[in-house]
């Protein structure tokens, strides 16, 4: 692919990821508190290529999550989408008209034309569509979990390691790009929330986690998240996020999982847990709590992070801060919007749609450029193509590593009991 | 024969569906699907969330061309061709006249009439370009916004029935917060899954005397409007949230409108469409190929009314209908 000549495009985008951030205290005092900008994520500043051809491996709810999500992204084009099922091929026939279909990802690894794979198949056939796409000469997007085990994680870590002077890799861990929780890593980690207690989160959701074919062989190969053998459980599938934010934000390995697990709702003859929840102990001392329920829907998601100065709690696009009474003033709270939560006033960490609408606003007018999780993760991607290849803020490493969390956090809830942590399972060797 | 039932929160309303089969376990799953669709249609469409593409639209479209996804560039399509088919009485650029009533969040304000003017310079379907060859949508107009709540739920309900086919079930019952509703085939051993369409301040007494007509449906979507919630009083006039977005004022058209046609989308707005219009809505009837049958309630005095209908009839002995009139 020919170079092009550098251009102003490297530093806009580096002045916009830098920027985001600090202007959230920009727009009214009573409405977000100033808090430190969301540290830059690119230096290069030359742009080596324009456009981005993407092909989608893998039509499922998330494939085509990711699909319409490119949609609105700058310089990226869905250019093909495939799936082994011909029902998913003419759901992207109908909602992706300009998008080549395949039933074979080796076809699409063999088209030129192709820049770059999302792979989004089931976590236990990512590694060999991974390495192939390597091979093939493809950036590639992998899901997390990368793979259900440790050694296919390993296998395709190895692989990007070995691919990154001339290919981009980029992992599913969407909340290292987001802005919102990228802030908040910062302010963690500045130390304004004092020295970590304990942390918790959870993710609630109702639902059977089935999926259903007219045709029966299909069905049995869509269920593979309900299939002991090669799925990674709640922990896996959906607990990864909430660990890997855990360990980014207090910047430590896990020592410890104590695991339990359990059939709430769905006892349908599956041997995966509808309910899972571990202790994790971390490497300073403190421990988080995380609960997974397919069985439950209340209070959906959320993340707290407990320190001697002040808790931290992220809810959805939204952070807010619980100061401890004897905390120092750090200044800028007297003019932040604070919202009740109970007993306690929360200082808001970012404005929301209610606040605007006082204030006439419309809700794009406070922050036009917001976007969710995903559309920052896959346009770090697409720019990273284009001004890189440079380390990911979601790469390998990272990948890796989580992977092994969350496969050992799963273990730990089949065991119904403790797994000590060799931190010699997070090395790459 | 097995009945499921499923439901989420969506669009600040309840979505529930109730499925027919032999398994209950893969039925559920199917409404899983379904109701997952719903979900991730509102985060796409929802007016309220600034990360959905319709937020993005509404942020950038006046400044320049947007592109858009195919969903969403067809559903746009189908919501210009509906404003047309009804001379503007659905118009989802009506938001400004909404916020200028205050309706969207309050209970009602009195504008002045400049407020209206410039409400009204800010309304209109007519400012939004669509091109088809590249799905960009501009707004020709500054402080043109969107807003697909008037057929959200239907266009979410349609595409939910069509996860629900593609999966293989047959027979199913889909409402969105029961004022919408898509029917998949027929119920075991009956011709058509049967709607009971109650008088609009009766609607939760469920009593016999409640129903003015019960609607069967068969592979076909039923939309119920009417003219409750948001209203308040000015020197004695009461000021409804139903507005007229070609002159800008609240109407009273018709205190309930319902419409049988075969996709959701284009019932959704053609009852809005035929609250607004009243009993003048006939012409919107004959306009639109599609529809079935309809009902138009006005009010006569204070507790009866007059029933127009098409192709429905209404119970016996209805104590609160002063006439039927046929249009």
């Amino acid at each position: 692919m020919s170079e092009k000549p550098a251009t102003d495009h490297g530093r806009r985008n580096f002045l916009k990821k830098t920027s985001l951030a600090s202007m959230l205290g920009v727009w009214g005092s009573h409405e977000v508190v100033r808090i430190q900008p969301a540290p830059a994520i690119i230096t290069p500043q030359t742009k080596r290529r324009d456009g981005m051809n993407i092909a989608i491996i893998g039509f499922g709810p998330w494939g085509r999550e990711i699909a319409e999500t490119l949609g609105q992204v700058e310089d990226a084009t869905v250019a093909a989408i495939c799936d082994n099922y011909p029902n998913m091929l003419r759901r992207a026939q109908r909602s992706m008209p300009d998008a080549a279909t395949f039933n074979d990802y080796r076809e699409v690894l063999s088209d030129d034309s192709i820049d770059g794979v999302i792979v989004a198949t089931p976590t236990h056939m990512h590694r060999q569509i991974v390495l192939d796409a390597f091979d093939a000469g493809k950036h590639v997007y992998c899901e997390a979990p990368m793979a259900h085990t440790i050694e296919d994680a390993a296998a395709i870590a190895r692989a990007a390691q070995a691919h990154e002077e001339e290919l981009v890799f980029q992992v599913g861990l969407l909340y290292h790009t987001d802005p919102q929780y990228r802030s908040v890593h910062q302010f963690v980690r500045s130390g304004a929330t004092g020295n970590p207690v304990f942390a918790r989160g959870q993710w609630n959701s109702k639902q059977s986690w089935r999926r259903v074919s007219p045709n029966r062989e299909r069905e049995i190969a869509q269920n593979w998240r309900l299939d002991a053998d090669v799925s990674t459980g709640l922990m896996g599938e959906i607990g990864i996020h909430l660990l890997d934010t855990a360990s980014w934000y207090l910047d430590e390995l896990p020592t410890s999982i104590t695991g339990f697990g359990s059939i709430a709702q769905w006892d349908d003859g599956r041997t995966v847990d509808d309910t899972a929840q571990v202790v994790v102990t971390f490497e300073g001392g403190s421990n988080y709590f995380l609960n997974l329920t397919l069985a439950s829907s209340f209070e959906a998601r959320n993340e707290v992070f407990h320190g001697t100065s002040a808790t931290i709690m992220l809810r959805d696009s939204k952070g807010w801060m619980f100061k401890e009474v004897d905390a120092p003033m750090l200044g800028w709270e007297v003019y932040a919007r604070k919202d009740r939560f109970y007993k306690d006033k929360g200082i808001a960490l970012v404005a929301n749609a209610t606040q605007l609408d006082a204030q006439d606003m419309e809700p794009w007018e406070d922050d036009p450029n917001a976007q969710t999780p995903l559309w920052h993760a896959l346009s770090a991607f697409v720019e990273n193509f284009q001004f890189g290849p440079y380390p990911a803020a979601a790469g390998y490493l990272a990948g890796y590593q989580s992977n092994v969390f969350a496969i050992k956090a799963n273990e730990a809830v089949i065991q119904d009991g403790k797994i000590d942590m060799d931190p010699a399972w997070f090395e790459l060797t | 024969m097995e009945t499921v039932r499923v439901a989420c929160r969506a669009m600040a309303t309840r979505f529930e569906i109730i499925l027919q089969g032999e398994d209950p376990v893969r039925l559920r799953a199917a409404g899983e699907e379904a109701l997952a669709e719903i979900q991730h249609l509102e985060a796409q469409l929802s007016f309220y969330r600034p990360t959905s593409a319709l937020s993005r639209l509404n942020a950038k479209a006046a400044q320049s061309p947007v592109k858009v996804d195919a969903r969403l560039f067809r559903l746009l399509q189908r919501a210009k061709a509906l404003h047309a088919q009804t001379s503007g009485a659905f118009d989802p650029t009506v938001a400004p006249l909404m916020r200028c009533w205050g309706f969207v969040n309050n209970t009602g304000q009195f504008p002045s009439s400049q407020a209206i003017d410039e409400a009204l310079a800010r309304t209109g379907m007519r400012h939004v370009r669509l091109e088809a060859k590249t799905r960009h949508v501009t707004f020709e107009q500054p402080g043109i916004a969107l807003d697909l709540g008037g057929i959200g739920k239907g266009f979410a309900l349609e595409e939910a029935a069509w996860v629900l086919r593609d999966l293989g079930v047959e027979r199913a019952l889909l409402h969105g917060g029961t004022s919408t509703i898509c029917a998949l085939g027929a119920p075991e051993g009956e011709e058509a899954w049967h709607v009971a369409l109650s008088y609009p301040d009766e609607v939760d007494s469920h009593t016999p005397e409640s129903v003015i007509t019960v609607v069967a449906l068969r592979d076909e979507a039923l939309s119920v409007s009417a003219e409750h919630g948001k209203a308040f009083v000015k020197d004695g006039k009461t000021y409804g949230h139903v507005l007229d977005p070609r002159t800008g004022w609240p109407v009273d058209g018709a205190a309930m409108a319902a419409v049988v046609a075969t996709d959701a989308t284009a019932t959704d707005a053609l009852s809005t469409a035929l609250l607004v219009e009243g009993e003048n809505g006939q012409s919107i009837l004959d306009a639109s190929p599609t529809i079935r049958s309809a009902m138009i309630l006005c009010h006569a005095s204070d507790t009866t009314y007059d029933v127009y209908l098409r192709d429905l009839s209404v119970q016996p002995e209805l104590v609160r209908v002063n006439q039927v009139v046929p249009i």
